[in-house]
C-alpha cells in the first residue's frame, strides 16, 4: 500500500531518442493509474523505470515517499505482471507463485497457504501441478496475475496484461481484475493501447503521445472535457468525428457551420463560449458518434450512406458529405423502424444533425481545448 | 488411377533402399579402422603389427599391460595409468573451470548493456581466428618461467585451456539469446539478484547447452596431442595420453607396443561414449515451451 510520485522524469535512449519527458504524476494510495496511448508513446517505458527495469535519465521516481532511481527492482518492492506472461517454464505453476516468496525465504507453510490462497481466488487451484506450457493462455495469465498477487508488493504494476488474449477472454479478465482490485486494494498502475481498459479499469488514466502527457484525469473528465485534439479522438470508439468549420456570432448566439448548414450552439457549450468571450473564427468542431443523430424531417447536413455496420445493439453507419468529408454515426437499434433500418444501405441518402451541448471546439492551429 | 499410389511407393522404396544401401558402405568404411583397433587390442600371440583383423589368440594381456608396465621402478603409477590420471584431471578440471567462465561470459553478453560490450566481442572475434598454434611457442617459455612444463604440465595446461575457454561463448550465448529477457525482469522483480536469476531461471533451462559445453570442455584436453606434447616434453609424468601413446609408436617402441597401443586407444574411447550415451538426450530437449505467448 503506497503512494508513487514522478518528477519531471525523462527517458533518453541512445544519448538522443527521448522516449518519455516531462513526465509528473502523483499516484496516491490504493488508487487504480492507467496509462494509455498509442504504440511509442512511452507508457510501457515510464512503467518499468517505476518496476526498476530502466534507467532514468533525468527525474525521480518516488514509492512511499522514498527515491528509488538508484534502486534494484527487488529493492523496491513492486510486483510485475508481464504482457507475455513471463512464467517459468521449468517450474511449476505452485513454484511459478511461490518463486519470490521462496526468494524471501519463507516458511514453507505461509508459501503454501499463501499460493493456495490466492489460487483458489484466480480459479486455477487445480492447475497448480502443471507446467506453464501445459496451460491455456487466460490460465497462463491468471498464474502471472497470481504470482504477483502473493507478493502483497507495494505497488502492482501491469504492463499490457491483456492485450495477449483473445477478445472474449480480454473482456472476462477485465472484469476479473475489476474484483481483482477490489480484493487485493493496493496501489496500481496498469498500462494498456485499449481505451477501453482504461476507462473501465481505471480509477484515472494518464493519455500519452510521443513522450509527453496529453492529460490525466477520470474517465469521465477525459471523455467529457477532452483537453485537446488528440485525447478526443483517442478516448471513445468509434473516435470522434472532425469537421472544420467557422464559428459564428448572431445577436449574442454562437453558430457552427458545417457543409453550409448552420447549427445553434446551445446550452452549457454556448454559455461557455460566451464566458471565453470568443469571437468569431475557424475552429475545428469534434462531435462523438453516439451524439449524431439522423435527421428525419429533410434537414441537417445531406450525406451518402457508404458502409452499414450492424454491431447488434447499434449501426455504425460511415457516411461522407457532399465534398467527401467522412463521418461516423452511431444510430441505437431500437431507435429505428425495421422499413428505416432496411433503407439503410449502400448510397442512401441520409441527414445527419447534432447538438450545441455534444460540441468539442478546437483551435485549428495548437488543437487545445478552446473551452477548458 | 489405382496405379498411381503404388507407382508412388514403389519409387519411395527404391528411394529409401538406395539410402539405405549407401550409409551402409559409408559406416562400414568408417566403422572398420575402430573394429580393427578393437581386435587388435585383444591379440596375444604377437605385439607388432600384422597383416589380418582377427586375433589367433585372443586375450587381456594388452590391458593387463597398460594397467602394470613400468618403464623405470621408481615410477609411482604405471605409465598409462599416469597419463590417464593426467588427461582425467585436465579434462575434468577444464570441463569445470571452461563451464563456469563461459557461462557467466555468455550471461554477461546476453543480458548485461556495459560500454565497449560490442568492442569486446569483436576483439574476441578477430582472435578468435587466429590458429591456437601461433601462441605456442611463446606459452611454452611464459609456462616454463613459471616452472609448469615438464612434470608441472598438469596444472600448466589446466592455466592455458581455461584461461582462452572464455572465448568460445558464441554458442552459449546464442543459446540465452533465444531465452526470452522478460524471464530476467519477472524474476528480478519478484525479488531476484542477477545471480540468483541466471542460478535459478536462466540455468535451468538452458540445460541442453550446458551439457554440450561441459562435453566439449572435457573433450577438447581429453583429445589433444600437439599443445601437450610440446609442454610435456621429454618427461613421461607429464604425458597425456595422447602423447604417452604416441611415444609408443617410434620406430624401437613400436613393434613391443602397438597392440598395447590399440587396447589404450580403446581405454581413451570407452568413457567419452559413455558420457555421450547418457547425455544425448540433453541435446534435443527443447525446455522453453510455454514460458511465453507462443
Amino acid at each position: 500500500m503506497a503512494t508513487v510520485k514522478l518528477t519531471n522524469v525523462k527517458k533518453v535512449y541512445d544519448k538522443h531518442v527521448v522516449a518519455v519527458q516531462d513526465f509528473n504524476l502523483e499516484i496516491a494510495d490504493k488508487e487504480f493509474v492507467v496509462f494509455v496511448g498509442p504504440s511509442g508513446c512511452g507508457k510501457s517505458t515510464t512503467l518499468r523505470m517505476i518496476a526498476g527495469l530502466e534507467d532514468i535519465s533525468e527525474g525521480t521516481v518516488e514509492i512511499d515517499g522514498t527515491v528509488v532511481n538508484d534502486l534494484e527492482p527487488r529493492d523496491r518492492d513492486i510486483a510485475m505482471v508481464f504482457q507475455n506472461y513471463a512464467l517459468y517454464p521449468h517450474l511449476t505453476v505452485f513454484e511459478n507463485m511461490a518463486f519470490a516468496l521462496r526468494l524471501k525465504k519463507m516458511p514453507n507453510d505461509v508459501v503454501y497457504q499463501k499460493v493456495t490462497e490466492a489460487a483458489e481466488i484466480l480459479g486455477i487451484t487445480q492447475y497448480l501441478t502443471r507446467k506453464p506450457r501445459a496451460l491455456s493462455g487466460g490460465q497462463r495469465q491468471r498464474v502471472a496475475i497470481g504470482r504477483a498477487m502473493v507478493r502483497d508488493a507495494k505497488v502492482f504494476l501491469m504492463d499490457e496484461p491483456l492485450s495477449n488474449l483473445d477478445a472474449k477472454l480480454r473482456n472476462q479478465m477485465r472484469a476479473e481484475i475489476i474484483l481483482l482490485r477490489q480484493k487485493i486494494n493496493s496501489t496500481f498502475i496498469y498500462v494498456t493501447h485499449d481505451q477501453t481498459e482504461a476507462m473501465t479499469l481505471g480509477d484515472r488514466i494518464v493519455i500519452m503521445k510521443d513522450g509527453f502527457i496529453q492529460q490525466v484525469g477520470t474517465p469521465t473528465e477525459v471523455f467529457d472535457t477532452p483537453l485537446n485534439l488528440f485525447v478526443a479522438e483517442f478516448i471513445g470508439a468509434p473516435k470522434m468525428n472532425i469537421l472544420k468549420t467557422k464559428l459564428t456570432k448572431e445577436g449574442g448566439k454562437y453558430y457552427v457551420n458545417p457543409f453550409g448548414v448552420k447549427i445553434p450552439v446551445d446550452g452549457e457549450k454556448g454559455e461557455l463560449l460566451a464566458q471565453k468571450n470568443c469571437g468569431e473564427r475557424e475552429v475545428t468542431l469534434g462531435v462523438r458518434p453516439e451524439h449524431i443523430v439522423l435527421a428525419k424531417d429533410g434537414t441537417g447536413i445531406p450525406c451518402t450512406l457508404e458502409v452499414n455496420e450492424m454491431m447488434g445493439s447499434e449501426l455504425h453507419l460511415h457516411v461522407y458529405t457532399e465534398d467527401g468529408t467522412r463521418i461516423i454515426v452511431r444510430v441505437p437499434t431500437l431507435d429505428l423502424t425495421h422499413e428505416e433500418r432496411a433503407a439503410l444501405v449502400a448510397g442512401a441518402k441520409v441527414n445527419i444533425t447534432f447538438e450545441g451541448k455534444v460540441m468539442h471546439f478546437f483551435d485549428p492551429e495548437t488543437e487545445k481545448n478552446l473551452l477548458y | 488411377m489405382s496405379k498411381k499410389p503404388s507407382s508412388l511407393r514403389r519409387n519411395r522404396i527404391a528411394a529409401n533402399t538406395a539410402v539405405y544401401v549407401l550409409l551402409t558402405v559409408m559406416s562400414i568404411v568408417w566403422l572398420v579402422p575402430f573394429f580393427c583397433i578393437l581386435m587388435q587390442s585383444f591379440r596375444c600371440e604377437s605385439t607388432w603389427m600384422v597383416g589380418y583383423i582377427l586375433p589367433q589368440k585372443w586375450g587381456l594381456d594388452n590391458y593387463i599391460y597398460l594397467f602394470t608396465h613400468k618403464v623405470s621402478e621408481n615410477n609411482a603409477l604405471p605409465d598409462f595409468v599416469q597419463w590417464y590420471l593426467n588427461t582425467l584431471i585436465v579434462a575434468l578440471a577444464n570441463a569445470v573451470c571452461q563451464t563456469i567462465m563461459v557461462t557467466l561470459m555468455s550471461y554477461g553478453l546476453s543480458r548485461l548493456r556495459f560500454k565497449g560490450r560490442k568492442l569486446l566481442m569483436n576483439a574476441m572475434l578477430v582472435l578468435g581466428m587466429f590458429p591456437g598454434f601461433l601462441s605456442m611457442i611463446i606459452l611454452y617459455y611464459i609456462l616454463k618461467s613459471l616452472g609448469l612444463t615438464q612434470s608441472g604440465a598438469v596444472p600448466g595446461l589446466i592455466l592455458v585451456y581455461a584461461a582462452s575457454s572464455g572465448m568460445g561463448y558464441y554458442v552459449f550465448k546464442g543459446f540465452l539469446d533465444t531465452i526470452p529477457k522478460s524471464l530476467d525482469e519477472a524474476a528480478r522483480c519478484d525479488g531476484a539478484t542477477r545471480f540468483q536469476v541466471l542460478y535459478k531461471v536462466i540455468l535451468p533451462l538452458s540445460k541442453p547447452i550446458v551439457i554440450y559445453t561441459v562435453l566439449t570442455a572435457f573433450m577438447a584436453p581429453w583429445a589433444d596431442y600437439i599443445f601437450a606434447s610440446y609442454i610435456a616434453f621429454g618427461t613421461s609424468s607429464g604425458y597425456n595420453v595422447a602423447v604417452g601413446l604416441y611415444s609408443w609408436l617410434t620406430k624401437d617402441m613400436i613393434n613391443n607396443n602397438f597392440t598395447a597401443f590399440c587396447a589404450g586407444g580403446v581405454c581413451i574411447a570407452v568413457p567419452i561414449t559413455i558420457l555421450f550415451m547418457c547425455l544425448q538426450k540433453y541435446y534435443v530437449e527443447g525446455v522453453t515451451g510455454g514460458a511465453v505467448k507462443g
